[in-house]
This record gives C-alpha cells, sequence and structure tokens, in this order.
C-alpha cells in the first residue's frame, strides 16, 4: 500500500472501499490504504524494519513521518492537500453560551464592523429548517435556539464561517474572550433533569469466595431504579421473595443494617472521597475538515477519531434524517489521539455543519487550546462515599457500601456505561463477602463529559485504595499486608459473582512490593531524609489496582494476505490512537508467520471480502434473541469497537493472529511439508505444525532445512493453498468459537466468521468458490457459540493488574509535593511490544501525577465553560514532576509463551495516585480524600 | 475588505521564502501552516505555554535558539533564518527523506514519542541543546540535569517524557565534543 | 560610583563620631545574654492563631524562610549597599534559633532592633517599622513562632564591609533615624484609617521598601511611600496621589490584595511574595483598612487614562515601537493590548506602564516575568524576557509605544535608559 501511483492515475473509486448505511453511498478512505496515501501524497505508514536476530521492532511504524513533522493528523490537512477539493480553505468559528442559568437571547456581532462580518452564520433555526439534529446519542440542541437556558456552560449557539483564513483569525480575536457578544436574558436558574441513570449492584456470597452466592448481578442481575423522585433516583422497594429488583434491596437493607449494627470485633469506617473534573488535554485538539459538494451531493470530511465507525454511521444516519439531499459520504478517520475525549466525540458533527453551510467551499473547524478547554469531552467528576466493616481479628474485609455520584454534566454521552463500570470495579483487588454499590450518574451544567482515559474506574478504584490504608492503619497493620490477606485469588468470585478469567496476579503484584527496597527502607529513609532536609517531610505510598480491559462486546476484522513474495499484509478494523497500536498489530503477525506485516492498513470500516450482518444490542440483548439470531451464519452480535478501552493489544490481537494461524495451518505449513517431502515422506511423519518454530524468518522443524516465508509463500501460491484469511471474532468476557469447513476438515475456530484466499495455483473449482472482489471464499460456519448474554451482568472479565510506590516529599514551605521516585509493578501477558508497554506505563504514570497533584477543572462558573482556561492554569506534569531519571518499573514474566498479550494503557494510570495520597499521610500524617491534593491544602494542615 | 498587510522574506530550512504579503498582526505559526504549507510545527497552547510550536532561530552569530511560533508575530522573522520540524532530516530533491537527524534517530530508535503531536517541539529543542553544546560543552556529571533543564518546558502528554529525555542524553553522551569530564 | 563612595564614608565619620558618643549608652545597654534555659511556652491556642495571622500580616516569612529552605529557618540573603545581610533562623531551636529567647528578649529584637546577646541588629531586620507594634501583638507572635517546629539550621554568618560590620555602629545609627512611629502619606481619622495605618506602617512595613532610602539606607522619612528603587525591580509610589494617578481604586487595591490580580494590574518580583505570603491573608476588614489608609479617608478620584495627543497616537502607529509590539507582544497580549482574562494581563491602562519612571517596564521587558501562582488557583504563565531579541533602541521606542498608547505617559524613554538596565 506504500506504492501511490501517480495521483492522476488512482482514481478515488478503485482505492475507496464501499457500503452503504442509511442509503447513502458510505466511502471511508483509512489510514495506511493506497486512498489515505494518495489523499494526503505522503507515507504515513513505513515497513517495520525487523531485526530477525533480536526479533524486536526497530521503531514504530508510524515513526518517520511523526519525527519529521508529516502530515499525520487531520489538523495539518487543508484543503490543498485534498486534491479533488476546491483548493480554497474556508474557517468555522463557534459561538458557546458562558452562562447556564439564565435565558440565551441571541448574539450581536457589531465588534466585527463591516471588514470582519462572517460570510455565513448557521443558528438553530438553519437546523431546523434544514431538518439536522444530533444522532440520538448527543441528545439535543445541537445549536441552542434563543429564549432557552443553556443545558450546560460553553454549548454552542451559533457557528460563524469566513471564506478566508485572515478574517477568520482577526475576528476570533474580537469575538472571543468578548462577553459582550452572546446575549443572555432573565435569570432562570440552572436546568434540573433527571440523572442520566442509576444501578445497584449487590451481592451477598456463599461461605466462602469460591462457593455458590446467595444474591449477584451474575446470577440474578444488577437493581434498577423505579422512578426518580426530585432528581434522586428511587430504588425498588425491599422484599425477600419479590421481584429481582426488590430481592436485591432486600439484601442490600441487611448489609446497612449489619453495617449500622455490627458484630463486636468489626471494625466500620465510613469516608467520603471525591475526585476532580478534568480535560484528557489530547495535545491535538479536536478539529474537523469538510467540503459539501452539492451538486454531486457529495461530503467529504476529515476528521481525527477513536471510532471512525461510530462517526460513519452517525454522519450518514444525520444527513439521511435531514432534507439535505447526500448520495456519497467519503469519510477520512485521521491518525488521532484522543484518551477517550475522541470517541464517541460530538466534534465531527459539528465539522459536517460547517461543511454543509461552506456554500460549496471546503470548511475547517479547528478548536484552540481556549475552545478544547471550553467545549471538548470532559472527565467526569466522581464523589464516594465509602462504608467497609472488617474484621478486627483477622483483618478480613467483611462488606463493602459505596453510594457513587459522577457528574455526567450537560449531554449523557457514554456517563452511564462510564459509571456503572466504576461501580463495578470499585471492590479492586480484594474480596468482600457482602457488596452493595449504587451508583448514579447525573445530568448538570457541567461540560459534556466523555469516556477519559480510566473510565470511570479510575476514579472509584482510587478511593478504594486510599481507604485499604486508612482501613490497615486502623487495625495496625502494614498496609500490604492487609491488602494480601483479602487479595482476590484466583477461582474467587468478584463484586459482581462473577469469576473473573485466568490466574489473578495481584497477589503476585503485592508481593513483589511488600519486598521492594523503597517499601521495607521507608522507616529507616523518612529519618535520614528529614534529618538532612529540615523542613521536608519524606513518605512513601504504595496502591494496588486491578482493572478490566475491553468493554464486554469487542468484536474486530482482520485480515492476513502472504503475496507470492512473502510480503505480509495486514488489514485490520483498529484506529491507531497514538498507542503504537499498529505497529502492535503488524508484530502479531510475528508468532505464525515469523515477521511483522510489511504493509498495514488500520481503521478499515469496509469488509467485502468477510460479509457480516449484525442486528440487537450486544450489551442488551436477551439469550433467547442472541440464539435466534445466531442461526444466520453471517450474524454477529457487534461489528467492530472502537480503539478505546485498552482493546488493542488482547482483543486486535486475537483476530490478527487468528487470521495469521489459518494462513499459516491451511497454507504455509503444508507448503513446507510439500517442500521437504522431497527429502523422504517416512521421515515427514514426525512434523507436527506444533513443533515448527521461525528463525530469522524462516521455517524450522526437527532436521529439515529451515525454509525463508519467500519460498513457503511461492509454493502456497502455486499449489493454490491458503495465502489469505479474513476474520471476524466476538468478545463477551469470552470468544465466539464457531465451526468451519476448512479445505475439507471440520476446525473449530476462536472466530465468528472466516474467508479464504487461494493461491492461483488452485483448481479451477476451487477458485470459483471465490466470490467477493479480492475473490475470497466465504466460509459458512457450521454451528457457532456465542458468549452467554448473562455475561453482560458480569462486568468485569479481563483483568490487568497493577502496584506503584512511590516516594515523596512535602516542602513545609510551600506544601509542594515532589515526587522523588516510582516502581511500578505490572503484569500485561505476553507483551507485543516491550517498548511500547514501558512507554504505555511511563505515560501513565505521568498522567496519574497529574491527577494526584496538579490537573483540576472547577465543574460550573469559572471553569472551562467560560473559555478562559488554558495550560497556565490547568497544570499538566512536566519533567520535573514525574522522576524522570528516577523512576522503574518491572513487568512479571508471563505465565506461559502462549499467555495472551494483556490491556494496560489505562491501569497504569491509576495506582501512582493513590500511592502519592498514601504517600503523603506516611510524610505528613494527614489523609487527604480529595483529589487533586494541593499546596493550599497540605498548607492548612502543617498549619 | 482590506487587511493592512506587511511585506515578509524569511529563509526557512535554508530556502528563501516571500516577499509574501501578510496582514499585520498574523502570528508566525499561522504564516507556516496556512501559506507556506508547513504544518508541522503544532498548536498545542497558543500562549506561548507548551511549545510545541517552535521553531529553530539560526543567529547571525551562530547561535541557534527556540522560538515560540504561536506568540511570535510574522515580522519578527522577516529577514531572519529559521529552520522548522520539516528541514531537520536530510532530503533528496523529490523531498524524500535521505537521513534523519541524530536526534531524529535517537527519538526512533528510543520509541520517544507516542501520538507524536509534540514531537516536532522536542526535536527542535534537543537539536538547539546539541548545538549550544557544541559551542559550550558541560561535563559528564551534569548531563542529566542539562537536559531536563533544556527540556523542561517543552509539555508531553503521552509519554511521561522518559524516553525522550534518554534519548537526548544518549546522543549527547555518544557525541565527541558535546562533554567534557570531571566536574 | 566614586561620588556614593565619598558620601559613605563621610557618613562612616558621621557614625563613629556617634559611637564615640555613646559609648555609655552601649555599656549600660549591653545586657546581653548567652545560654540560658530552652523556653516553654504553652500558650493557648487562640493566642497562637492570633500570632499566626499578626506574623503573616507582617510578611516575617519573606525574609526569615529562604526558598528551598526550611520555614522561619532564615538563610535568605539580602545584598544592600553595604554587603550581604543573611535572616536568621527564629523557629524555637535551641542552638540555631530563639529556643531560648523568652517574650522580653523577643519583643526588644522588635522594638529596639537588639539580639538577645545584646548585639545590634541591621535594619534590613525592620525594627525600625516594627517598633510601632504592640506589646501585646509581638507577645502573639512570640507564641507562635515559639510553637513552630524547631529547625536545625545553622545562621549565615552575615558579610559587611569596613565598617559597617561594626554592629556598635548600629546603636549612632538607631540614634539618629530610630523612630518611634513613621509618617503617614495619607489623612485619615477613621478607625479603619487607624487600623490600616498599623497594618501599613508597622506590621506590613510597606515603607521598608516603597519609601525612598538615604545615604546610610535610612527611610527618608520626609517622603514616605513615594517609592524607591532598592532592588532591580522598583517599589513604586502608593501614596493616594502616586495610587489614584495610576487609575487605582478602593475597589481594585482590595481584590490586588486579596488575588494579586486586579484588571490590569499583577503582582510580580517581591510584590508577588508579599500577596502570597502576606495581604491575601488578611481579613476583609483588615484588608478594606489597609486600602483606607493607602488612599486615606477622603478617597482620591482614580485618574482615567488621559487621551494621547493624537499626532503622538499616530507617530507611534507608526513608529518601530508598533512593529516590535505586534512582533514580540501580541501573540499574548493581543493587537489591542487587551490581554486574555485569567491567562494574559491587559497592557491599556496597565498600572506599570501607567508609571512616569519606565524602570518596571523596562525590567519586565528585558529580563521577562516568571511564571507565579496566585491565590484561588491562578496562574499566570511566564513572560518571556526579550534582552537578546531587542536592541536599546527597539526597546526604548517599544516601551514608549506601550507608554503612550496605553499608559498616558510620555514617549521620554532613551536607549540609554534601557541600556543602564542591562
Amino acid at each position: 500500500m506504500n506504492d501511490v501511483g501517480p495521483r492522476s492515475r488512482l482514481s478515488r473509486r478503485q482505492v475507496l472501499r464501499h457500503g452503504l448505511i442509511a442509503g447513502i453511498a458510505v466511502y471511508v478512505a483509512p489510514l495506511g490504504s493506497r486512498a489515505y496515501a494518495a489523499l494526503f501524497d505522503e507515507r504515513l505508514l513505513t515497513a517495520p524494519a525487523w531485526n530477525g536476530r533480536t526479533a524486536s521492532l526497530k521503531y514504530r511504524v508510524d515513526a518517520t513521518s511523526k519525527v519529521t513533522g508529516g502530515k499525520v493528523f487531520a489538523r495539518d490537512i487543508r484543503a490543498r492537500d485534498m486534491p479533488h477539493w476546491p483548493q480554497q480553505q474556508a474557517h468555522a468559528l463557534v459561538l458557546r453560551t458562558t452562562l447556564a442559568d439564565r435565558l440565551y437571547a441571541g448574539f450581536d456581532l457589531s465588534v466585527l464592523g463591516s471588514d470582519l462580518k462572517p460570510d455565513r452564520v448557521v443558528t438553530a433555526a438553519d437546523l431546523a429548517r434544514a431538518g439536522l439534529a444530533f444522532p440520538a446519542f448527543y441528545g439535543e440542541d445541537m445549536l441552542l435556539p434563543p429564549g432557552q437556558t443553556a443545558a450546560y456552560l460553553g454549548q454552542a449557539v451559533a457557528m460563524l464561517i469566513f471564506h478566508d483564513f485572515a478574517r477568520f483569525r482577526f475576528a476570533k480575536e474580537k469575538l472571543q474572550f468578548n462577553d459582550t457578544v452572546v446575549r443572555y436574558g432573565t435569570v432562570t436558574g440552572p436546568l434540573q433533569r433527571d440523572p442520566w441513570g442509576a444501578s445497584r449492584f449487590v451481592r451477598v456470597g456463599g461461605k466462602t469466595g469460591y462457593d455458590e452466592d446467595v444474591f449477584s448481578c451474575t446470577k440474578q442481575g444488577p437493581v434498577s431504579t423505579v422512578a426518580y423522585d426530585r432528581h434522586e433516583p428511587v430504588w425498588p422497594q425491599p422484599a425477600r421473595d419479590g421481584d429481582l429488583g426488590a430481592q436485591g434491596m432486600y439484601h442490600a437493607q441487611a448489609i446497612d443494617e449489619e453495617l449500622g449494627h455490627p458484630p463486636a470485633d468489626w471494625l466500620v469506617m465510613t469516608r467520603d472521597y471525591a475526585t476532580q473534573s478534568g480535560d484528557t488535554a489530547a495535545l491535538e485538539p479536536d478539529n474537523a475538515n469538510g467540503w459539501y459538494d452539492s451538486a454531486k451531493q457529495e461530503m467529504h470530511l476529515v476528521v481525527p477519531t477513536q471510532s471512525p465507525q461510530e462517526v460513519a454511521e452517525g454522519v450518514a444516519t444525520l444527513i439521511a434524517k435531514s432534507r439535505l439531499g447526500l448520495k456519497r459520504l467519503f469519510l477520512h478517520p485521521c491518525f488521532t489521539v484522543g484518551y477517550g475525549s475522541k470517541d464517541h466525540n460530538p466534534m465531527p458533527y459539528y465539522g459536517l455543519l460547517a461543511a454543509l453551510y461552506g456554500d460549496g467551499r471546503p470548511v475547517r473547524l479547528a478548536n484552540d487550546r481556549f475552545d478544547q478547554f471550553q467545549a471538548g469531552l470532559k472527565r467526569h467528576q466522581f464523589s464516594m462515599r465509602y462504608t467497609i466493616g472488617v474484621d478486627r481479628r483477622t483483618g478480613l474485609l467483611q462488606s463493602f457500601q459505596a453510594g457513587i455520584v459522577a457528574n455526567g454534566g450537560g449531554r449523557a454521552n457514554c456517563s452511564v456505561a462510564l459509571t456503572m463500570v466504576g461501580a463495578t470495579s470499585a471492590a479492586s483487588v480484594y474480596y468482600f463477602p457482602k457488596t452493595d454499590v449504587a451508583a448514579t450518574a447525573i445530568a448538570s451544567r457541567a461540560l459534556d463529559c466523555g469516556s477519559a482515559r480510566g473510565y470511570g474506574a479510575l476514579e472509584t478504584l482510587t478511593a478504594t485504595e486510599l481507604m485499604a490504608d486508612e482501613l490497615a492503619a486502623a487495625l495496625g497493620l502494614d498496609p500490604i499486608e492487609f491488602r494480601l490477606r483479602n487479595v482476590l485469588k484466583t477461582g474467587m468470585k468478584n463484586a459482581q459473582g462473577a469469576v473473573p478469567d485466568g490466574t489473578q496476579r495481584a497477589e503476585a503484584v503485592l508481593a513483589k512490593a511488600r519486598a521492594h527496597a523503597l517499601w521495607t527502607g521507608r522507616a529507616a529513609a523518612k529519618q535520614a531524609y528529614e534529618a538532612a532536609h529540615p523542613g521536608k517531610f519524606y513518605g512513601v505510598g504504595f496502591g494496588c489496582i486491578q482493572r478490566r480491559f475491553g468493554d464486554g462486546a469487542q468484536a474486530s476484522f482482520a485480515k492476513v494476505e502472504v503475496a507470492r513474495d512473502g510480503r505480509i499484509t495486514l488489514s485490520h478494523t483498529g484506529t491507531e490512537i497514538g498507542t503504537g497500536a499498529s505497529s502492535g498489530q503488524a508484530v502479531a503477525c510475528v508468532r505464525w508467520l515469523g515477521r511483522p506485516a510489511d504493509a498495514l492498513e488500520m481503521a478499515v470500516t469496509e469488509w467485502p471480502d468477510l460479509p457480516v450482518e449484525t442486528s440487537g444490542d450486544p450489551h442488551a440483548m436477551s439469550q433467547d434473541e442472541q440464539d435466534r439470531l445466531s442461526l444466520n451464519p453471517r450474524w454477529t452480535p457487534a461489528f467492530a469497537s472502537a480503539s478505546s478501552a485498552s482493546n488493542s493489544a488482547y482483543y486486535f490481537t486475537h483476530t490478527t493472529q487468528a487470521a495469521a494461524r489459518v494462513v499459516f495451518l491451511y497454507g504455509l505449513w503444508p507448503a513446507a511439508v510439500a517442500i521437504w517431502a522431497h527429502g523422504g515422506p517416512g521421515v515427514l511423519q514426525a512434523a507436527k505444525p506444533e513443533a515448527a518454530r521461525w528463525r530469522d524468518g524462516a521455517l524450522v522443524v526437527e532436521g529439515f532445512e529451515p525454509l525463508p516465508l519467500a519460498r513457503l509463500a511461492q509454493e502456497a501460491h502455486a499449489r493454490g493453498l491458503v495465502v489469505g484469511a479474513a476474520v471476524h471474532g466476538f468478545n463477551r468476557w469470552q470468544w465466539t468459537e464457531a465451526d468451519f469447513d476448512v479445505v475439507g476438515g471440520a476446525v473449530r475456530l476462536a472466530v465468528d466468521g472466516l474467508s479464504l484466499r487461494y493461491g492461483d495455483g488452485a483448481a479451477a473449482a476451487k477458485q470459483a468458490l471465490a466470490s467477493t472482489p479480492n475473490r475470497y471464499h466465504v466460509l459458512n460456519r457450521r454451528t457457532a457459540a456465542f458468549p452467554p448474554t448473562r455475561n453482560n451482568n458480569a462486568m468485569v472479565g479481563y483483568n490487568t493488574a497493577v502496584g506503584t510506590l512511590a516516594e515523596l516529599s512535602v516542602d513545609a514551605t510551600n506544601g509542594k509535593v515532589a515526587v522523588l521516585a516510582h516502581h511500578t509493578i505490572l503484569e500485561c501477558g505476553n507483551m507485543l511490544v516491550p517498548d511500547l508497554v514501558s512507554g504505555q506505563l511511563q505515560g501513565g504514570t505521568a498522567t496519574g501525577i497529574g491527577l494526584a497533584l496538579h490537573e483540576e477543572l472547577p465543574l460550573y462558573e469559572g471553569g472551562p465553560g467560560d473559555g478562559t482556561w488554558n495550560f497556565n492554569r490547568y497544570h499538566l506534569p512536566r519533567g520535573s514532576d514525574v522522576a524522570v531519571w528516577a523512576q522503574t518499573a518491572e513487568i512479571l514474566p508471563p505465565l506461559s509463551d502462549s499467555e495472551p498479550p494483556k490491556g494496560m494503557a489505562e491501569v497504569v494510570v491509576i495506582p501512582i495516585m493513590a500511592a502519592i495520597v498514601n504517600g503523603i499521610a506516611h510524610a505528613i500524617g494527614h489523609r487527604f480524600r480529595t483529589l487533586p491534593v494541593t499546596p493550599d491544602q497540605i498548607l492548612k494542615v502543617l498549619g | 475588505m482590506s487587511l493592512p498587510t506587511r511585506k515578509l522574506t524569511v529563509t526557512i530550512n535554508g530556502q528563501r521564502r516571500g516577499p509574501i504579503d501578510v496582514p499585520e498582526g498574523m502570528m508566525m505559526i499561522d504564516v507556516l501552516h496556512e501559506m507556506l504549507d508547513l504544518t508541522g510545527s503544532r498548536l498545542g497552547c497558543g500562549v506561548g505555554i507548551c511549545h510545541a510550536c517552535v521553531v529553530i532561530w539560526d543567529r547571525d552569530d551562530q547561535t541557534s535558539e527556540e522560538v515560540q511560533t504561536c506568540i511570535t508575530g510574522a515580522d519578527f522573522f522577516d529577514g531572519k533564518r529559521i529552520r522548522t520540524i520539516e528541514g531537520i532530516a536530510r532530503t533528496n530533491d523529490g523531498g524524500e527523506i535521505t537521513a534523519l537527524s541524530p536526534v531524529q534517530q535517537a527519538f526512533l530508535d528510543k520509541f520517544s514519542f507516542q501520538c507524536g503531536y509534540c514531537t516536532p517541539g522536542f526535536v527542535n529543542a534537543a537539536t538547539v541543546l546539541i548545538e549550544r553544546l557544541k559551542r559550550a560543552p558541560v561535563p559528564r556529571a551534569e548531563v542529566e540535569a542539562t537536559v531536563a533543564a533544556a527540556l523542561e518546558n517543552h509539555i508531553c502528554r503521552c509519554t511521561g517524557y522518559v524516553r525522550y529525555y534518554q534519548a537526548v542524553r544518549d546522543v549527547i553522551l555518544t557525541t565527541p565534543g558535546l562533554t567534557r569530564d570531571g566536574a | 560610583m566614586t561620588f556614593r563612595r565619598l558620601v559613605q564614608l563621610a557618613a562612616v565619620a558621621a557614625v563613629l563620631v556617634a559611637v564615640a558618643l555613646s559609648t555609655f549608652i552601649a555599656l549600660r545597654l549591653l545586657g546581653g545574654k548567652t545560654g540560658g534555659a530552652v523556653q516553654v511556652v504553652n500558650a493557648p491556642a487562640e493566642l497562637v492563631a492570633r500570632g499566626k495571622y499578626l506574623a503573616e500580616a507582617a510578611d516575617c516569612a519573606a525574609c526569615h524562610s529562604a526558598p528551598g529552605g526550611a520555614p522561619y529557618a532564615g538563610g535568605l540573603a539580602m545584598q544592600s549597599g553595604f554587603g550581604t545581610i543573611y535572616a536568621t533562623n527564629i523557629t524555637p531551636d535551641p542552638d540555631n534559633g530563639i529556643g531560648r529567647w523568652n517574650a522580653d528578649d523577643f519583643w526588644r529584637a522588635l522594638h529596639d532592633g537588639i539580639r538577645r546577646d545584646g548585639q545590634q541588629l541591621y535594619p534590613a531586620m525592620p525594627y525600625t517599622s516594627y517598633r510601632g507594634m504592640t506589646r501585646a501583638d509581638a507577645d502573639a507572635i512570640y507564641a507562635y513562632v515559639m510553637q513552630l517546629r524547631p529547625m536545625k539550621v545553622a545562621n549565615l554568618r552575615t558579610q559587611l564591609d569596613f565598617p559597617y560590620d561594626i554592629r556598635l555602629g548600629m546603636i549612632g545609627w538607631n540614634l539618629l533615624f530610630l523612630t518611634d512611629s513613621v509618617p503617614a502619606a495619607s489623612t485619615g481619622s477613621s478607625a479603619a484609617w487607624q487600623r490600616g495605618r498599623y497594618l501599613a506602617n508597622v506590621l506590613g512595613h510597606c515603607g521598608e521598601c516603597h519609601t525612598p532610602r538615604g545615604m546610610l539606607g535610612q527611610m527618608e522619612l520626609s517622603e514616605p511611600l513615594t517609592g524607591f528603587a532598592l532592588g532591580r525591580v522598583a517599589a513604586p509610589d502608593i501614596t493616594p496621589a502616586g495610587l489614584a494617578s495610576r487609575g487605582w481604586t478602593a475597589a481594585s487595591l482590595r481584590t490586588y490584595f486579596g488575588r494579586g490580580i486586579a484588571g490590569p494590574a499583577s503582582a510580580f518580583s517581591d510584590m508577588h511574595q508579599v500577596i502570597m505570603l502576606s495581604t491575601r491573608n488578611l481579613t476583609a476588614e483588615d484588608n478594606d483598612a489597609l486600602v483606607t489608609f493607602l488612599l486615606g479617608d477622603k478617597l482620591p478620584l482614580p485618574a482615567p487614562l488621559p487621551p494621547a495627543d493624537p499626532a503622538v497616537l499616530e507617530a507611534a502607529a507608526r513608529g518601530a515601537g508598533r512593529g516590535d509590539y505586534v512582533a514580540l507582544c501580541a501573540g499574548c497580549h493581543g493587537l489591542e493590548g487587551g490581554g486574555v482574562p485569567n491567562t494574559v494581563v491587559a497592557l491599556r491602562n496597565n498600572s506599570t506602564l501607567r508609571l512616569a519612571d519606565p524602570r518596571n517596564l523596562l525590567v519586565a521587558m528585558l529580563d521577562g516575568i516568571r511564571a507565579e501562582n496566585f491565590p484561588h488557583r491562578a496562574s499566570l504563565q511566564a513572560m518571556p524576557g526579550f534582552a537578546d531579541k531587542l536592541s536599546d533602541q527597539q526597546a526604548a521606542g517599544l516601551a514608549n509605544y506601550l507608554r503612550v498608547v496605553w499608559g498616558g505617559q510620555k514617549p521620554d524613554v532613551t536607549a540609554a535608559a534601557v541600556r543602564a538596565l542591562r
């Protein structure tokens, strides 16, 4: 795909993939495709430089363009970069309300005079006329009509479009920070709305963590609200023999009574915790660039997004419902970074509006940092009240009651799902015989919140880890000893009554931490440091968490093809978001093909070679519905997942390797056997594919001649063996398995869809089976075993455990906390690219330090909705904040060389937050329960 | 309509550009992005904090320094010589990259960046630092502190800085003439 | 320089005479103590709290807590025309601090400038202002500092040139310059004004920086608070007339003392520290009293930005200064000098631009201003210094542009004035 022909000879139609959504033809030119390269006229994905000897990736596949200032980001794209667009680039800006407690009464642009008058002004009235409205997911009032009170601070009221940059630039200088532009009327007070959602997760375990539960989510289900009273959730009336909700509340009530009147030997502690509203601070601010060709009824859109599939569907549906005509949508998802803020983000839809009103010109809508603080998706603010009962004699946790409120802000977005993830993660690495966790996602005038890195669990887990230390202190136990006594062991049920998949390794992480010099030497170090540094307090803190990765409905496509010359091409639905997913997937091919993919197509959304049909909500469907639908051999519960939830390493790799494995077993291996057969068939009986290994890019087994991939590929092509495989996989805390007839034999594979490409040497009959554009043979699965829908209640299936020790000092003069060093212990299975793992870890801990000590946004007035926020007040950690030279980490060795890689990009942010706050307690003897811990708070405590 | 303009002539990456008419008050980053098709200098904060937008100003006294293009008017650069990220690697006439600079190569080898948005700023800062050390070497013992001081103002959200700093340190320690022994 | 030297020698003569004259007084006064019991002070919490409040109002920490050092453990180096003086450890450490001092010893230091060991203090310690402090307040501060964590931090030796290193000389200095009360720069009689006078002249010791100093470093009490450049950044005129001439109002001053940022004015250099350590902690009443004293009972009318002569404006708009402004300043301060709320201060009507003396404006332009945090989690990023980007001529032109267009001042800054500050 890097062999880009002259643009003239390359028509879009040839290279763009094609599908039909809501009657609109959707063409998506994904990263790495020839379309993409042709569009951006530059090599973005270079072939990985593979060092066969050390079997390691020399550098990330997208590295060269990034380090040389290439046009990597949607933000870098202008009309002139789009060969088929008009070259004059127009620019748009959005007017926003900065008050949400009074009526919005229109705006006044007189400050612009005649020179800087916008060429087009778009208001709610225009949208109403054209029938343009957000997809349901984003709620109402894409632009707020006058006469209403804004639902939230910073809500968009109008869009101004300028046909040239200079006027846009100077008009913006006059409008920005100018509070005479947007007008207001009567004070109404903020809107009062019911919560976005609320659920309750009750569990009463059996005799031990291994026994049958009395009541749990997995067994019975979560408890839902029956109504809202004055915007507060109303739970079902408790009844032992009532319906599910009544039973759940019966047990919740019992838990409450027990904690209210605990047995004599219980310690019962209640604490309130709060975490801040924050910005993901992705350095590429949201943007979009689009051109609406009304003559041809074509929409062209360049957007940075973590979820191209969502944007393609959303945009097509949005226009289909409007009165505007659209025949074709050309979507160009770009390389991006988001930490969640570019997943299900409304920005692309505003970019669409800008393009629709560009009067034939391409329009660019690009936030500056002030805009991004004012309009970008925010991190939810959490308030948590935890009550925990623990047996004083044994130090064993008995009961956990939690009330969690997440402030979801102005639009629902993912608030409900995120809050439930927070609730179901709160128990962290511990086993509780009884739990009652009630969680509410409230609506407020705070900004629109999204799926910020950590996705709810970051907040609830931090609170749990702070309380663990305080409980240990109250019991007179070493904090890590206390954790070890209560750690969830393999086979035990989690707070939802589900047994997490695989070996639970938190115990191993804890053991390592307890033995670490930072921990064992902390008392002596404190004495020595404080003697040497008058006015400074020394502390060491620890935090350990485990968190799921994935979202309970993970789906992806992968296609692996080996060309005659041995070049490997990988296509995948996964999107590169800066985490190195593309590098990781290229390397994932190594296990079966001996080399990483030479060419990559990420973010592929159209799969003509493997048609699948999807219907129903994978998270919500009943077992019957699933059983019925799965009779259709093309059906699958979900099409493809966004790049988020730390899902690439495990979920994306599964499909990549499944496809590569098929190519190996039914292409390369039989080719090898055929070649070796010249050496005498007798010997061959012994040779088994499991015994085969790749060495320096050649296949070796027993005493046979090593065969380079190129030679095997040639043989496979000549013999008409399998040279390409496209697969679709679905995971709901376990993988779908299905039986396929692959070249004559029935095989069970952990995928729900499979197509094969045969070498040119294949017999005519076999070739005849190839029905797709790229000559793939689409197989009909015989039987398919989809994961049971009850897994949806389990909520947590795959965990990654991580612990961090933080060494710090507190300056009594200015209250500043200096992180002196930190050490992280992580388990994540077999790493695809160790350098990427440690890079994620280093970056994650830096973000954790920011959230523990620096980053904070006021929720309402005076917060980012007023449009005056930037990095001067929102302090992102600098080199001097993160102990660059003094941080260390160890990755636990995988359980076996076949243990799959695990998602780790989110978990690594979390434990250092608790470690720092616990370390401050060790330093100055005060336990903070609100994040971030600021110098002023510390000075107040020190007096 | 007419906005007042000023003539700008500037040598960028060895090429004389202009004179072009630039509206008075336009910041250099906008000229680079919108008029000269050089989008590698990235807008991060727009108020001179994050340093993702820095270019290298080559002064007549042979010294070089970073300049934040988001807060520096185009006028400042009139008649000056600058290097942008697009000009750091060696390229052939076709504009294809033939050789990365030692800093760029080190960033690749060390997996220094993730999303890469701030990378141009780090490349330029490290390049300026190394050029400074060529003129005034530092003791080997002070290299880490020197690197930290030189890169402190550059904000990165993805990486936690470790691999950037290590890469620059290693380039300095392995390039003759940038360090001296002893304190 | 030579002139200064001459003057200093003359002054020395005067001092030595004074020393002679006062030997017998000295002999009587020097009832110095060393050693002695470690004091144990068990003051009631309210007294300690009051002492803390007063210690903050008196901004003890500004000097007695060195940057990076331990709280109240001293170590801050103060440069004077006569050498370097180091602030001392005033934590109750028996050996390094004041652990053996009793309330009388403490009072004597604040009131008479005499250490417990009988040695004279130098007026870098503002006993010259603290002398007006009530004994009750001194005792409260004593009660507070005596319950601080003792810090084992040794004092640094003060290094003055001869003959200023003879502490005895200070006896004469005190005879000449130590007065019981510092005159008021404003007129008033209200209770608030009286309280404000105590806060400004005694506790806050504003005059120590804002009142001009004479040859021997004494405050020229004939012209209190009219402004002086003790360090690189000058302390401006804060008399009622001076403040009003720059547009200050009671409201903006209250905001300034509470938050450090008031409209187009933001505290920098030493005053930023005064805000952070001292004035922001004042109660609303005391803040108001301080402002009442500074402006007087009868509030002066704030002078609006005078309309500049169109011809001058026109010239400024065409001059090189405008070009340099657009090139180097407008990116943050805006083409119209409006700044960015909560991010960059405005220049239009900026207090520093409205000063007749361009010194502080030039210092800011050349050195820049480092990033600082302010109360209520506000924060201003660093302003880069432009010493290496502006020639003397350019800097003068830019300063004149700013002064004319947004400061209502004359374009009278010369290249020489800039050079003098490099």
